[in-house]
């Protein structure tokens, strides 16, 4: 690494806009040098993926760089000749995007599509072409990398693509990596295996690394300068520690304030509530559920005799990674899945034995807000009819006074009145969320189910909805189940929490405990693997102990 | 199967008029009418009949033509090849060019092939396979006389190859018979065009759409963003819209025997589809019914074909 | 309501412009056959037989002295009744019992569905030939047979919709609404699955003109002398060879704009009814 005159990226001045309209880009300055790790963090739309995009000269249909350059050791990339770019990409700057299984061809062996990427760059015979492959995929930490090379992708999990996607980004010897929102929807225990190999790469090579995400835990965590991205501009760019010690606008604050992990509100009025009341409003015995998978191959204990209790006006906390059956437990306490056996007991009543049409008179008392908020919207429904629907149940008859409900249900939620008249698809994902809460709680239920009520949003709006449901909480004494593997926000809003893995409770018991004094080795792996921005920063070096618990 | 056969079989019981009348013809006697409803078996019940025509079924034996005094299945056995050899040309043929279409159309996107492919997709599935023929006849052959006549596979004047596939182009290349290939070869070419230019259509338009979206697909994106040159990545693109274009390609093979019957009667061919409209015509119901089953049988094989390509094309499909 | 009209007139460009313009055409052609059509379809005049193109006969006449032009404008009666009639009748049969066998799962909707894999297990062409043939060559017979081969094409794809849209979560989140299932069949997933079906009905309606068309040109349609462009096409093929072209030129061109205006209606409603489209703005 001899030392040399230009930065390894240099973006100056970079506008890039769509036709006639706005710029999505606005005049952007930076540079990165060799090992670095520069984060970039903008909300949705904030104009980051178009960065990545253009750094390889490769901008969706319609959007060219009206202004400004991008230079990457010294050369300006427009003005590259193509198959000087096309070494470019892959070769010099690599790129590793979301949803690794979405990047990879599902109809060809993992090993051949990598292999396919060395070959572009650096021509070789395909037996060594095979054995570097098999080389890069031991370094990323994949077990038993010859098998590994034949299988398909829809063979592999998350993390397991993840780890693919970046042995095809570093095959071919690249000098910068740019990671654009590399981790997201892969659970907290990958997430921070697969960050700290990126990084340790990273660093042992001596890349730049452009870290894109809206995660501060992750800024916090590993990179050395950080840039904030709003409308298109960069508002803020400076050392991690300095930006989390006083970020100097008004933006940053709030993205900050936003992703620190809130007080435990709870003191008030809950805590002595759910010991008050002797009989339980949910008692759940031995609940169980299996799926038949494979063409009856084989079966897989979604839900393995799990059991608990809810006071009224109490919430508890499911956590697990995906896979470990929470929602599915979920599921079957609202009988939108049959469960195999087991007891649940509402409020003195025996549910699980129930026919649908005796369950629907219940159905009023027990609500769900589900997990994706769009998808769980008939796409062909107005606001107004979406939140009366469940109204039904209630008997409500007149049109007036459902009308006046649905106003009531809508300020509850604090959506602003005119969204009545809105299909589901002109809302943004907070305000499908806030409608499906509003159903949720259109019929005055006891009990509600949240099925990862925090997932998929971004960092302002994660806070927006975790403050109401606070709110909700406080005014309506709801007693609620949580499901969901965002540990930050269930210290805010449960008074227990329940550890799930493969089926089964693994620990239980009262939150502030739990996050204190953890028994379990799984749920302290858990808890490391959270990312908090507050969290220790002289334990920047990667976190090995992680590598090996799968 | 057992249902393709159950149901040819009650097709001719819902026949109106009796099969005894209808191969005697008007001027039989009343006894003789009788004795041979005793020798088919007519008097017995029909599950009776049923069974008996399984068994014959079975044994190869699909009845007798009225109109030609042939057991159908030799009949059959005669004409298939001319209609197998039409439609795998024309297969190949719509393959070929409705895949390169598609694939220009979607890589070089707004270029002249594209717009012109747009245009001959709406325009491909409204015209009807018959008239399209009997315009190429007036142009190709009645106009400029580069086409031969459509009369039949060959030449009447030259004799037919010596049979090895029952191919007429393989055969006469097979026994370096020069001017039964010529001939075989230049009488292919407008039946083989006409069901081309109708069914590429259809081919095209579902290549584009399914190529186009692979093509903008994450996969594809990464691909390029990775460095890979072009060629590989059309190549991967189209390896991953295969499934959907195997599928289409047999349910074409049954539409292309659909066609078949229109154009071979356009074109004296001499296959199956003739023969089939010479049955309706003459009420031919046994020679009929053994078509339909072919025909079904025919699918059958195609739709299992298809089946074990679709397992190799996508290997998220279990076997 | 608003929105949808909006929709409409953003996607209503030159190709739907064509299908609309070409279909009022036909709407005229049949509700003032008599008036327009110089002379009676039906009248043979062994005198001025294979006349060409003239000011008396614009399309020229067939080899029984018949008016081509005429019989082109008649036969939209008899070609738009059969396809339109058997595609609404596939549709009404169809859509109900898609409905019912993709949201209920049990031996009977499978029995059904094997019927209707066996039905398709046959090229259409050879079995529509085959039923009107066993049926009787009349109007009606035609028309039947199409709507029965096009009941499991309708059935299928509503079923395919019903069997994606059950597993999605707004109709478990309707059911904790409190929805009953028939509420949940007719008021969730009906719309929702009614935009392919509807881009269908209008694909099968040039389908079955097609098919119509062919079988008459066989001889296993309608027969003479019912005006019907597929028979008229047929009339003329002998003559295509010796050169006279008018005989099946015009009634292959009716069949052809009448198609593509049905595929270019189509297309318009895929294009309005979309919902991915809608969200581009």
């Amino acid at each position: 690494m001899a030392p040399e005159r230009s930065p390894l990226l240099e973006v100056e001045d970079l506008t890039i806009a769509f036709g006639d309209g706005a710029p999505v880009l606005d005049g952007l300055n930076f540079a990165l040098n060799r090992n670095e790790i520069v984060g970039l963090v903008g909300e949705t739309g904030a104009g980051k993926s178009i960065l990545t995009r253009a750094i390889i000269d490769l901008l969706p249909k319609g959007g060219a760089i009206t202004a400004g350059d991008i230079r990457v050791e010294g050369q300006s990339v427009g003005k590259l000749p193509e198959a000087r770019k096309r070494a470019l990409r892959g070769g010099e700057v690599a790129l590793i995007g979301t949803n690794a299984k979405l990047l990879l061809d599902p109809v060809a062996t993992v090993g051949s599509q990598v292999g396919r990427v060395l070959k572009a760059h650096r021509p070789a015979s395909r037996t060594e072409i095979r054995s570097r492959v098999i080389d890069v995929f031991r370094q990323v930490g994949i077990v038993n990398p010859e098998a590994r090379y034949e299988a398909f992708p829809h063979e592999l999990s998350g993390g397991m693509a993840q780890r693919v996607v970046i042995a095809m980004a570093l095959i071919a010897e690249p000098k910068l990596i740019l990671a654009d929102d590399a981790t997201l929807g892969l659970d907290a225990t990958i997430q921070a295996q697969v960050l700290d190999l990126l990084v340790s790469k990273g660093r042992e090579l001596g890349l730049g690394v452009l870290l894109i995400t809206h995660d501060l835990g992750i800024i916090s965590h590993y990179c050395d300068r950080v840039g904030i991205i709003q409308g298109g501009r960069l508002i803020e760019l400076k050392p991690v520690d300095q930006f989390l010690d006083k970020p100097e606008t008004e933006y940053s604050r709030l993205l900050l304030d936003a992703a620190k992990v809130r007080p435990a509100p709870r003191d008030q009025s809950g805590d002595d509530a759910p010991a008050a009341s002797i009989q339980p409003l949910l008692d759940v015995k031995e609940l169980r559920k299996t799926f038949v998978v494979d063409g009856g191959q084989a079966v897989v204990r979604a839900v393995d005799g799990i059991s608990f209790r809810l006071c009224k006006g109490e919430t508890l906390a499911l956590v697990g990674e995906s896979g470990s059956g929470k929602t599915t437990a979920g599921q079957c306490l609202l009988k939108l899945l049959q469960a195999d056996s087991g007891s649940v007991m509402f409020d003195g009543t025996e549910i699980l034995g129930l026919r649908e049409h005796e369950f629907r008179r219940m159905r009023r008392r027990l609500q769900v807000v589900f997990q994706e908020p769009y998808v769980a919207l008939n796409p062909r429904w107005q606001v107004v009819d979406l939140i009366s629907e469940p109204l039904a149940l209630t008997g409500q008859r007149g049109g007036a006074e459902r009308a006046a409900e649905v106003t009531r249900l809508i300020d509850l939620v604090h959506l602003p009145r005119r969204v009545a008249g809105l299909y589901p698809h002109q809302l943004t994902a907070g305000e499908q969320k806030r409608v499906g809460i509003a159903r949720a709680l259109a019929t005055g239920p006891d009990f509600v189910v949240f099925d990862e009520p925090t997932t998929a949003l971004d960092i302002r709006v994660r806070a927006q909805i975790i403050d109401l449901v606070r709110e909700l909480q406080a005014r309506m004494g709801l007693s609620a189940l949580f499901i969901t593997h965002d540990l930050n926000s269930v210290r805010s809003l449960a008074h227990n929490v329940a550890v799930m893995r493969h089926g089964k409770i693994v620990e239980h018991g009262e939150t502030e405990q739990i996050f204190a004094r953890p028994k379990e080795a799984y749920t302290r792996m858990l808890l490391a693997a959270e990312l908090p921005i507050e969290a220790n920063r002289s334990g920047k070096a990667p976190k090995t102990e992680l590598e090996f618990v799968r | 199967m057992f249902g393709v056969m159950f149901a040819t079989f009650f097709l001719i019981r819902l026949l109106p008029g009796d099969p005894a009348l209808l191969l005697l013809g008007n001027m039989a006697t009343p006894e003789a009418i009788v004795s041979l409803r005793e020798r088919l078996g007519l008097n017995d019940s029909i599950w009776v009949q049923f069974v008996r025509y399984l068994d014959n079924v079975a044994h190869g034996d699909l009845g007798t033509s009225i109109f030609t005094s042939n057991p159908v299945l030799q009949d059959l056995l005669e004409r298939a090849p001319a209609t197998l050899e039409l439609i795998c040309w024309a297969m190949l043929a719509t393959v070929i060019i409705g895949v390169a279409v598609a694939v220009t159309a979607v890589v070089r996107r707004g270029g002249a092939v594209d717009r012109a492919s747009r245009i001959y997709g709406l325009a491909a599935g409204a015209i009807p396979d018959f008239w399209v023929a009997l315009l190429l006849i007036y142009f190709l052959f009645y106009l400029l006389g580069v086409a031969p006549a459509p009369f039949g596979r060959i030449d009447a004047l030259l004799p037919p190859p010596n049979r090895i596939t029952g191919f007429y182009i393989i055969d006469s290349l097979l026994t370096g018979n020069w001017d039964a290939f010529i001939s075989s070869a230049g009488r292919l070419v407008l039946p083989v065009l006409t069901l081309t230019i109708v069914n590429a259509g259809a081919l095209m338009k579902l290549t584009r759409t399914v190529f186009g979206d692979v093509y903008r697909s994450d996969f594809i994106r990464h691909a390029r963003a990775s460095g890979l040159p072009e060629s590989v990545i059309v190549r991967s693109a189209l390896r991953n819209s295969l499934p959907p274009i195997i599928t289409l390609v047999g349910f074409l093979f049954g539409f292309l025997l659909g066609a078949a019957v229109l154009v071979e009667t356009l074109f004296a061919w001499g296959g199956l589809g003739q023969y089939a409209v010479q049955a309706v015509v003459n009420s031919d119901y046994p020679a009929l019914q053994g078509f339909v089953l072919v025909a079904a049988a025919f699918i059958l094989l195609v739709y299992m074909t298809v089946d074990i390509l679709y397992e190799f094309a996508d290997p998220r499909i279990k076997v | 309501m608003k929105a949808f009209f909006e929709n409409v007139r953003r996607h209503f460009g030159l190709a739907a412009g064509i299908g609309f313009s070409l279909l009022a055409i036909q709407i005229i052609a049949i509700a003032l056959a008599p008036y327009i059509a110089p002379y009676s379809p039906i009248d043979a005049d062994p005198l001025s037989s294979l006349q060409p193109p003239s000011v008396a006969h614009w399309f020229g006449t067939d080899v029984s002295g018949m008016d081509i032009l005429s019989r082109v404008i008649y036969a939209t009666r008899i070609n738009l009744l059969i396809s339109v009639s058997s595609v609404i009748a596939a549709f009404i049969v169809g859509v109900p019992v898609g409905l019912l066998i993709g949201y209920y799962r049990n031996i009977f909707s499978n029995l059904i569905m094997r019927v209707f894999d066996f039905i398709q297990s046959f090229p259409v062409f050879v079995l529509g030939m085959a039923l009107v043939s066993v049926l009787g060559q009349e109007v009606w017979n035609v028309a039947i047979v199409l709507g029965v081969l096009f009941i499991p094409m309708f059935a299928r794809l509503i079923r395919a919709e019903v069997l994606s849209l059950r597993e999605r979560p707004f109709i478990s989140a309707a059911r904790c609404s409190g929805a009953s299932d028939l509420s949940i069949m007719f008021r969730h997933i009906l719309p929702n699955a009614l935009t392919p079906v509807i881009v269908q009905v209008s694909i099968s309606i040039g389908m079955a003109i097609l098919l119509t068309a062919g079988l008459s040109f066989i001889g296993a349609g309608v027969r003479m002398p019912t005006p019907e462009w597929g028979l008229m096409v047929g009339n003329g093929a002998q003559q295509m060879i010796l050169g006279v072209w008018w005989v099946a030129l015009f009634p292959g061109l009716a069949i052809v704009f009448s198609v593509l205006c049905f595929a270019l209606l189509g297309d318009f409603a895929q294009a309005v009814t979309d919902p991915n489209a809608e969200t581009i703005s």
